[in-house]
Parts: structure tokens; C-alpha cells; sequence
């Protein structure tokens, strides 16, 4: 088989006449409208994911914002009331001396946030740009923001967890500010916004590349 | 052969127009406006900053610190800063909007922090919770303001509060505690604010706040006085001490009372002096004027110490003024020469000088000048003998030379003075000191001393002396008649008389044996005179004997011994018996009595009639005794008996059996007589053997 393990010329699944059930991964003949194995709608490329996919980047942006200005916690302890935000949080265990826990929520809660941000609106601004940047390099991105992503959910599992155990009624109580609703809203749509990447576009700009330099 | 897949058409499924765009948009665009309209809402919803300077920002922090109306939160404190200059703390609230356009010119603002003070603690839960900023302010809509000036202390009046708003000012000795209660029969009333001194510096003030529901209970004629601390007054009802309560007793408090009727409304803004006591203060309600006193000079020469401001001013007598100030003048082209004057400065009541119409300043100072040309002076004179106080008292002097009341410019006018009684009053004084100082008092000393001493002599003479010694005597004459012989052999004769009767009764029981023996031995006696007289019937009399003998060896010795037994046990029994253990008792008793009787044994010679008594119980146990002493010679007889019945008996030696018979039976009989003698001697020795069985 010749076009295996061929480096030079990417085929794709659509140059060869075919469609790949994305969820299942059986393929199908083009213009198959519905996969027969699952049932899923058949497209060989999704002209408005690039659309959606900014939609939703742009949504998860402006959760962001407040997700960062409003306290994250509450904690309340006999009179006093502690708010803190992310960032806020972070530093002061910090001081207290605790930087392994501050890195711990500073990677999830900022860095890796915002990574996914920049990765995403990365791979949407070069999906279409021939060449640059090695499309399996993007489709490594696409993967590990795709796989990293849940993990930013981690933040709002702590606020989660610790509001329903300190709740000590008067001594002391920990409830959930504004910016952990806010949080997980950003995390939600950037992870929709990731999936709604389709990833295969990046092998037709590959394809085109390919194309254009076979034929040149 | 490489398999090309046949080249696909690619449609171009892209839809024209609104289509084209994915709905997918829907949701950023959606959660713009629901952002834009969350943050337009909250911005709507912001009230106005107002900025309040304090002199201090103890404990407020931005964003912390609350404002409250009424303990509700309607404000937050944004931001802390200085004025210009660094002179004050301003701090910028922002206001909740619904309450932000009642905060007008007129609301005030303190700070609340808790507090002890004497009539309590105050803001104690800022303790925990932080200080906050209290706002008040009425409940109209004035004239809008965002600066205002913040007070240290919670004012005493709120804007919107109702009450009688009124001012009051010390007397001379009065005095007044901030935040003091007012009191009426113990309740309070309303209160009165921070004192603060007036601008003259010579009294404080305050303003005060009278509740609205006892407003009434306040009209012109009402007078108040404090009743801070408590008094104690001591009188001839005793000791008397009086303070109102204990917030009082503290942290000091005014009351009042209204003395008369007829009082007009008071408004707000009157003025009320506080006096130190409820005298003052109701004696002011009859004296005091409305009109201001008339102020004169009075310019002496002489000594005045012991005029105090506060002296009183006589005129007559009747007081109508006091002395304001006390200084010294010297001028030298009024008085001719540089000496130091002494000017005092008299306030006088105009009313005091019972004036028909108005009574003012002014016409009093007409009259001050009409009677000065008519010889009215102003002179010193003692207001004690002892205190050494002086007074200024104006007097009528007759022939006084010509002066007149004289006002130059502002200076006060002056009374022209006459020669002062001080010195006179001075001399008085020193004459009684001077006489108390000449009083022989070392003299009467050395004399009471000698009196002492004479006394001391008196004391320590021996006759004197001697008296204890009497006493004494006489109480060892008591004593020996109490210890003296008589009274002492008393127990000693009565212990002899007991032995006795103790011994009479033993030679009772004895004689009462001895009778029984007697009488056996008498028949014994009779049988052996019998047996004398008849030898021929010797074996009747040897039978008789025999009996004799038997019934001597049996029958008399069984009923002996019974009888012994049976008087042993009667007087074991009588020993047991409770009578005799009472016996003690009773003889302690009688030991008594004779103890209470031996106060009048003296008398009575009651210690001859006892030893009489005695002894005539001992002659008759003598007698007893010498009835006893029979038993001897009864023994002595039976003896006898029995030597003749041994002689009787040696004469019938022949015949062997009736001898060995008749010699058994004497022998017996001898044995028994032997015992018998053993048994008297025995008693004879210890009599008390019958008693104790031995």
C-alpha cells in the first residue's frame, strides 16, 4: 500500500472520496449524510466551526474577566468576612509560605486558562494559512488543549468541595463567590470552543500546501 | 498502479445572507447585553459620595467601615483620605440612592466606638464588628450637600428629634458632667450634653434635651441643681446621707423641681441655671431678679485679708450683693501717692433694695447716688469673730464729709469708703485671744496636777490600804467557819455515826442469834442441870443429851447456818437494795442541805444541836453495843455449862459405853460449843463477816 505511511502527500479523508463519522470514526462515501453505524450527522468539512468556535472563545473571554474581579471565596470566620479573588488567593498563600498550593492554582486557574485562549485563537487564526507552522505540531495543540482543558475545572472543584464541607454554622462558613460561577462558565466555553475546532481542516490546509508545492 | 480516488466535487454548501452567519453568535451577543445590563443596573443603582471629615479616622477602613441610620446599613465608606493640609480625615461614603437624597445640610455624622463611660458602656458590639459611622438626619428633603463636618461625640440632639431643647449654665460652685442625666422622682428625663465653658470664661455651659413626653413637666418658674456625688449631713435626727441613684452617685446628674405655679411655657433655647443644691436653688427662685446686678468699686486702704470673692455685701445687715473680685490699684494721680489699694469690685442686686417699679442697674445706681451724698460708706467689717472673715457692709455715716458715687469712663463707679470696723472687730478678737493667752492655765495645771497628787497620797494611804486587807480577813473568817473544826467534824461525827448504827445494826442480827442461842443454851443448860440433878436417869440423859447433842449438831447448826445464810443474803439484799445505793444520793443530799444550812449554823449554834444530836445517836449505839456485849458472857455461861457437863460426865466414867457415848456426845457438844465460841469470836473480830458472808 503505497499511501500509507506516506510523508510527502497527505490524503485526506475528503481528496479521498470519503467521509469520517466523527463519532464513531467509521468512514463513509462522500455525500453520505448520515453515518449508518451511529447515526450521526455526516459532514465532510463544518464550514461554521470556525464561526462557533470564535462565538464561543469570545463568551469564555468575557466570563474571564469577572471570573478574575470578583472574589472566587467567601470565608467567613466567627466576625470577620474574607474575600479573595483568584489571583488574591493565590498570593496570599503564597505569603503564608505555601507556594507549592499558590503554583498549584495559579497554573489552573491562570496559565492554563489562558493558554487555551491563546491556543485556540492560534490554531483558528492558522487553520487556514497554508504552511507555517507544521500541521502536526497544531494538531499536537489542539490535542493537549483539548485534554488539558478539563483540568482548569479544577479551581472550581476546590470551591465546590470546601463549601460543602466548611460550613460550620457561625464559626466559621466558606461559600462560593460570584467568580467561581463565572470561572466555570469561561472553562465551559473554552472547551466548547476547542471542540468545536474542526481539526481536520488543519490537513486541508496541509493538503493545499502539499498541493500547491506538488503541482509547483 | 496506484488506486487514484476519482476527484470528488467539493459543493460549496455555504448559504448566502443572514444564514451564513451560525447562530452560534447568539450567545456571545446574549451575554454582552445581559453584562452591559448588569453593570448599567448596578451603576443606576449607585448612590451619591458624600465626603465627611473627621479629626480622627479611628478605625475606619475603605470599604469596610459602614454607615448607619438607625443601626441600618445605608452606606459604605470608599474611600479614606486627608483634606488639604493634612488637617482632617475625609471620608467619602457612598450612599445607598434611596436614602441619599434625605441626607441633606442638616444631618450629622459620628463615629461609633465603644465607649465606657459612668452612665455606661456604649457601642460594645463595634468591639467585634469595627467602628461605623452613624448618620442622622430628618426626614424631609432639605437642601442637598456633599461635604459635611463629622462630630467626635454622638450629639446630644438629632436632627428630627423632638424634646424641649434647652441650654443651661453653672453657678458660681455648680458644676457639670457631660452626657449627665436629668432627673425627676428618680426619672430620667433627659439629658444634658458636653459642657463646654462659655466664651467669658466664668461659667459652663451646655445644651440639655427634655424629652418630649415630659416636656411639661419644665416651665420658667422650674429650677434645677445637680445631685451628682452625695451628701452627707449630720444633725440631730443622726447621720443623713442622700444621693439619688447610683448613675448619679458617679457620673454626676441634675434634677429639678418646680417649686411654685405659675410658670410660663418654656421654649426652645432658654437658658436655666444649674444649682449645686436644692436650697440654692429654690431660694433663687425667690431672690434672684431678672435685671443685671448693679457692679460698683470700692477702693480700701487698709488690711483686708480675710474679704474672699463671694463675701457678702450688706446694707444693714440684709444682704444684697457679694464681692466679684478682689485686686490690687495703684494709681498714683487718683490717690496722691504710689501705695497698693486693694479695689473690689461688689455686684449688687438692684432687687434687694425692695425699689417700687422697675428695679434696674441703672436706677439703682441713681439711688447709690443719692444715698452716697446722704452719708452712705462702704466699710470692712468681720462677718465671724472666730473665722476672722471679712464683709462689706454699707453703712449711714453722720457728719461724713462730702463725697460723691464717681464714674470716670468705663471704670466702674466707686463707692467712697469710711473707717472700717475690722480693726476694731480685730482687736476684739486679739483681746480674746490675748485674754485666752494670759489665762493662768499653767497655773491651773500645777494645781490639777497637785490634785492629783494629793489624791495619789489619799491612794496610797495605809488605811486606805488596810481596807482590802479587812475584806479579806473578813472573807478567811468566813472561810473558817466554813473549814473550822465543828463544821468539819460534822461529816467526821456523822462517818462515826453511821459506823455505829452500821455496828448496831450487826449487833442487832448478833443479838437476835445470841437470843436463839441463848435460849437453845438455856435448854441446854436446863437438860443439863437435868442431867445434873437425876444422874440416875443417866441414859434418858445421856438420850436427852444426845437429842441434845443432834439436835445441837444438826438441827441448831442447819438452822444457824440457814439463818446466817438467810442474814447474809437480807443483807446482801439490803447492800443491793436500791434504797441503799440511793443511800450515797441521799447522803449527798443531806450534804447539800447541810451545806445551805451551814450559812446559819452561825446563829442558830445548829453545829452543838448536831453534835448533841450525835451524840446522843452515839450513846445509844454505845447502849446497843453494851447490849451486845452480853454475847460474851452468854458464850462465858455456855462455857460454864458445858464444864459443869464435862464435870457431870467425868463422874460416870464407869460405865465405858455410856461414857464413850456421853464423852462423844460432850465432845460433840464441846466442839459445837468451840464453834460456836470460834463463830462469837470471829464476829466479835469482824463483825462485818455477818455482812460480807465470811
Amino acid at each position: 500500500m503505497e499511501l500509507v505511511g506516506t510523508s510527502q502527500k497527505t490524503v485526506t479523508a475528503r481528496a479521498a472520496g470519503l467521509v469520517a463519522c466523527t463519532r464513531c470514526a467509521r468512514a463513509w462515501p462522500l455525500k453520505t449524510e448520515v453515518c449508518g453505524r451511529c447515526g450521526a450527522k455526516l459532514v465532510s468539512r463544518d464550514v461554521h466551526s470556525l464561526q462557533r468556535v470564535w462565538a464561543l472563545w469570545l463568551v469564555g473571554m468575557m466570563c474571564y474577566v469577572p471570573a478574575n474581579v470578583y472574589p472566587m471565596l467567601r470565608t467567613k470566620q466567627l466576625f470577620q468576612v474574607d474575600e479573595s479573588t483568584i489571583i488574591s488567593g493565590a498570593v496570599e498563600l503564597a505569603q503564608h509560605g505555601a507556594f507549592g498550593i499558590a503554583t498549584i492554582i495559579l497554573v489552573a486557574s491562570v496559565v492554563i486558562p489562558l493558554g487555551k485562549f491563546w491556543a485556540i485563537a492560534f490554531l483558528a487564526l492558522s487553520v487556514r494559512e497554508k504552511g507555517g507552522y507544521a500541521s502536526r505540531h497544531r494538531l499536537l495543540m489542539y490535542e493537549v488543549v483539548e485534554y488539558i482543558g478539563r483540568w482548569s475545572m479544577i479551581d472550581i472543584f476546590v470551591v465546590a468541595i470546601l463549601s460543602a464541607l466548611v460550613q460550620l454554622q457561625g464559626l466559621a462558613s466558606i461559600t462560593p463567590g460570584p467568580a467561581a460561577f463565572f470561572f466555570a462558565l469561561s472553562v465551559i466555553f473554552t472547551m466548547l470552543s476547542a471542540q468545536s475546532i474542526d481539526p481536520r481542516m488543519i490537513w486541508d490546509a496541509q493538503a493545499g500546501t502539499d498541493e500547491a508545492s506538488g503541482n509547483g | 498502479m496506484v488506486e487514484t480516488p476519482p476527484k470528488v466535487e467539493i459543493e460549496k454548501t455555504r448559504k448566502r445572507g443572514f444564514s451564513a452567519i451560525a447562530l452560534v453568535w447568539i450567545i456571545p451577543v446574549l451575554a454582552l447585553v445581559v453584562a452591559l445590563g448588569v453593570a448599567w443596573q448596578s451603576y443606576s443603582a449607585r448612590g451619591p459620595v458624600i465626603v465627611v471629615t473627621f479629626t480622627d479616622g479611628s478605625g475606619i477602613a475603605a470599604g469596610e467601615t459602614k454607615l448607619k441610620y438607625r443601626d441600618i446599613e445605608v452606606g459604605e465608606v470608599e474611600e479614606v483620605g486627608f483634606s488639604q493640609g493634612l488637617g482632617e480625615v475625609e471620608v467619602h461614603i457612598r450612599l445607598k440612592k434611596n436614602i441619599a437624597a434625605y441626607v441633606d445640610e442638616s444631618s450629622v455624622f459620628w463615629i461609633i466606638q465603644p465607649e465606657v463611660t459612668a452612665q455606661g458602656i456604649s457601642g460594645l458590639s463595634t468591639v467585634l464588628s469595627g467602628v461605623y459611622i452613624e448618620g442622622s438626619w430628618d426626614n424631609e428633603i432639605g437642601t442637598a450637600a456633599t461635604r459635611f463636618k463629622g462630630s467626635d461625640v454622638a450629639p446630644l440632639i438629632k436632627p428630627g428629634d423632638s424634646g424641649l431643647q434647652i441650654a443651661f449654665r453653672t453657678t458660681t460652685n455648680g458644676s457639670l458632667t457631660d452626657n449627665a442625666p436629668i432627673m425627676f422622682r428618680g426619672i430620667q428625663v433627659g439629658q444634658i450634653g458636653r459642657a463646654q465653658i462659655a466664651r467669658s470664661g466664668a461659667f459652663a455651659i451646655t445644651e440639655g434635651l427634655i424629652y418630649e413626653e415630659h416636656r411639661h413637666l419644665v416651665n420658667s418658674s422650674t429650677r434645677f441643681w445637680e445631685t451628682s456625688g452625695f451628701t452627707v449631713s449630720i444633725g440631730p435626727t443622726g447621720a443623713d446621707i442622700d444621693f439619688t441613684s447610683l448613675a448619679t452617685l458617679v457620673g454626676g446628674g441634675i434634677t429639678f423641681d418646680t417649686f411654685v405655679s405659675g410658670g410660663d411655657d418654656v421654649r426652645d433655647g432658654e437658658v436655666f441655671e444649674v444649682f449645686e443644691e436644692k436650697e440654692a436653688a429654690r431660694n433663687s427662685l425667690f431672690t434672684t431678679s431678672e435685671v443685671d446686678p448693679l457692679r460698683l468699686s470700692i477702693i480700701f486702704d487698709e488690711n483686708v485679708s480675710g474679704l474672699t470673692v463671694g463675701a457678702p455685701v450688706e446694707l444693714s445687715g440684709f444682704r444684697v450683693g457679694s464681692v466679684e473680685s478682689l485686686s490690687g490699684i495703684v494709681d498714683f494721680n487718683q490717690f496722691g501717692d504710689s501705695r497698693v489699694r486693694l479695689n473690689v469690685i461688689v455686684s449688687i442686686q438692684p432687687a434687694r433694695f425692695g425699689m417700687t417699679g422697675d428695679a434696674s442697674a441703672e436706677t439703682a445706681l441713681k439711688l447709690m447716688q443719692d444715698r452716697v451724698v446722704n452719708g452712705l460708706r462702704a466699710r470692712l467689717a468681720s462677718a465671724g469673730l472666730l473665722t476672722g472673715g471679712l464683709k462689706v457692709e454699707l453703712v449711714e455715716v453722720e457728719d461724713a464729709p462730702l463725697a460723691r458715687l464717681t464714674q470716670s469712663g468705663f471704670d466702674l463707679p466707686i463707692i467712697p469708703t469710711t473707717k472700717s470696723e475690722t480693726s476694731d472687730a480685730a482687736a476684739t478678737v486679739d483681746g480674746v485671744f490675748t485674754r485666752i493667752n494670759n489665762l493662768p492655765i499653767e497655773e491651773l495645771l500645777n494645781s490639777a496636777i497637785n490634785v492629783m497628787n494629793s489624791a495619789e497620797t489619799l491612794m496610797s494611804n495605809g488605811d486606805l490600804q488596810k481596807v482590802p486587807g479587812d475584806v479579806s480577813t473578813l472573807l478567811s473568817d468566813i472561810s473558817s467557819i466554813v473549814t473550822s473544826e465543828d463544821v468539819k467534824n460534822i461529816p467526821v461525827a456523822l462517818n462515826a455515826t453511821l459506823t455505829r448504827v452500821e455496828g448496831l445494826v450487826a449487833e442487832l442480827e448478833r443479838q437476835r442469834i445470841a437470843e436463839v442461842l441463848g435460849k437453845t443454851l438455856t435448854s441446854a443448860s436446863e437438860a443439863a442441870d437435868a442431867v445434873t440433878s437425876s444422874v440416875a436417869g443417866v441414859p434418858e440423859l445421856v438420850a436427852n443429851i444426845q437429842t441434845v447433842a443432834a439436835k445441837a449438831a444438826t438441827m441448831e447448826f442447819d438452822v444457824l447456818i440457814k439463818e446466817l445464810t438467810s442474814l447474809t443474803s437480807s443483807a446482801e439484799a439490803l447492800v443491793s437494795s436500791p434504797e441503799t445505793a440511793q443511800l450515797p444520793v441521799a447522803l449527798a443530799g443531806a450534804l447539800d442541805q447541810l451545806n445551805a444550812t451551814l450559812k446559819e449554823l452561825r446563829e442558830g449554834g445548829a453545829v452543838q444541836n448536831v453534835n448533841q444530836t450525835l451524840a446522843s445517836a452515839r450513846t445509844a449505839a454505845d447502849s446497843i453495843a453494851v447490849s451486845a456485849r452480853d454475847l460474851p458472857q452468854v458464850i462465858a455461861r455456855l462455857n460454864g455449862l458445858f464444864a459443869q457437863a464435862g464435870q457431870t460426865i467425868e463422874g460416870f466414867n464407869q460405865g465405858e459405853e455410856l461414857s464413850r457415848s456421853a464423852q462423844s456426845a460432850l465432845r460433840d457438844i464441846q466442839q459445837a460449843a468451840k464453834a460456836l465460841e470460834k463463830l462469837a469470836r470471829t464476829i466479835e473480830r469482824n463483825p462485818n463477816s455477818l455482812l460480807l458472808g465470811r
